[in-house]
């Protein structure tokens, strides 16, 4: 290494990024070398003016961004999509259900001739679906709602929605093993 | 959003009281602003809560959530700009003139109202966006090149190229801003 060092090998030097032969290589150099000496020296002290800046410019974590924060989530309605979902979910299932149940009966019997039961069967899972409908979790006041919005939020669909929306890479951290 | 479960509450409330202030000093250090700054940190926070449980334990909370904060900001300057810095040549000239300010709408009452007066933090506002990111994330937060480009989303050759030249940019802007200008 008979040329100056490049500034850019004297900041992954700072940085303590360099692999440890060229890491090496470096600080033989800048023992012997005053002017890229004078050069890294130059690079810590802007590092550190960096920080010092930044210490004395830190501010307080400002109480009104942890208001709004919960502001934001309390005032925070499902989507359109989600509530319509969530409306059709019992709405929709139970009379399909029993939409099945009576085909089936039906298929199965063509020729017995009995028309009653299906019926009931049908009138039996509206009355169902109206119980459900009762716990619609478009009701958020009821404490049945709160169960099944806690169970909602415990099926894979919760994440899954999240990850959309955040945008942010799930797996991301898993290289920083230190709490920082 | 739905009813927050206890858990959830807890995460965010232990979450905010943690790594609050050094979010918000984060993000203010990549904006310029605090009008910014308490937007984005509001913003991260909220992302936090909703995708709390995707956050995995034993992991940098502060990783996670720089990155949550660098792709609302890169989002927002998109929004605001039309368009995002990381498109136009990154070793172009010094991009004092030409380059992308914080995103502050009213830039000049903002350095007047904070204390940027100084010539290194002036000069800082003078990188482009993802200058200041790597600037910010290696020499005040202290993150290797390896976590930079976790929490940036890109390769650490992106990192090393997009450090280097940030800093011989502030450099050059602290020399000049010390020099008499007579
Ligand atoms: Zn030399």
């Amino acid at each position: 290494m008979s040329e100056h060092l490049h500034n850019a090998l004297l900041i992954d030097y700072l940085r303590r990024e360099l692999p440890p032969e060229d890491d090496a290589l470096v600080l033989a150099h800048l023992e012997k070398c005053p002017a890229c000496r004078r050069e890294y020296e130059i690079e810590i002290s802007l590092s550190e003016s960096l920080r010092t800046a930044a210490a004395r410019e830190e501010l307080e974590f400002p109480s009104m961004i942890a208001a709004r924060v919960w502001e934001e989530i309390r005032s925070a309605r499902p989507s359109p999509l989600a509530q319509f979902v969530a409306f059709f979910r019992p709405a929709v299932a139970v009379p399909l259900v029993a939409a099945a149940a009576v085909a089936a009966f039906f298929f199965a019997m063509p020729l017995t001739g009995h028309e009653s039961s299906p019926k009931i069967n049908a009138a039996y899972y509206l009355e169902a679906h109206a119980a459900l409908q009762a716990q619609n979790p478009l009701d958020e006041r009821g404490p049945a709602a709160v169960q099944l919005i806690e169970v909602a939020a415990q099926d894979t669909s919760a994440p899954t929605e999240l990850a959309d929306d955040v945008n942010v890479g799930l797996a991301a951290p898993s290289a920083f093993d230190a709490v920082r | 959003m739905g009813q927050p479960t206890p858990e959830q509450t807890a995460f965010l409330e232990r979450a905010m009281g943690q790594y609050g202030k050094a979010t918000y000093n984060f993000a203010y250090r990549l904006t310029g602003n605090e009008s910014d700054a308490r937007d984005l940190t509001q913003e991260a926070f909220i992302r936090v809560f909703k995708a709390w449980r995707s956050f995995q334990p034993g992991t940098s909370f502060l990783s996670w959530i720089y990155r949550i904060l660098t792709n609302l900001y890169r989002d927002e300057l998109r929004r605001r700009k039309g368009r995002f810095q990381e498109e136009l040549p990154e070793d172009n000239a010094p991009q004092e003139f030409a380059g992308q300010r914080p995103m502050a709408v009213t830039p000049i009452e903002d350095y007047v109202e904070r204390q940027l007066s100084e010539p290194l933090s002036r000069a800082l506002a003078q990188l482009s966006a993802e200058q200041r990111q790597v600037v910010v994330l290696a020499d005040i937060e202290e993150y290797s090149y390896q976590e930079i480009a976790e929490i940036m989303g890109c390769s650490i050759g992106t990192v090393r190229s997009r450090l280097h030249r940030a800093r011989a940019l502030l450099r050059r802007l602290v020399e000049r801003a010390q020099k008499p200008t007579s």
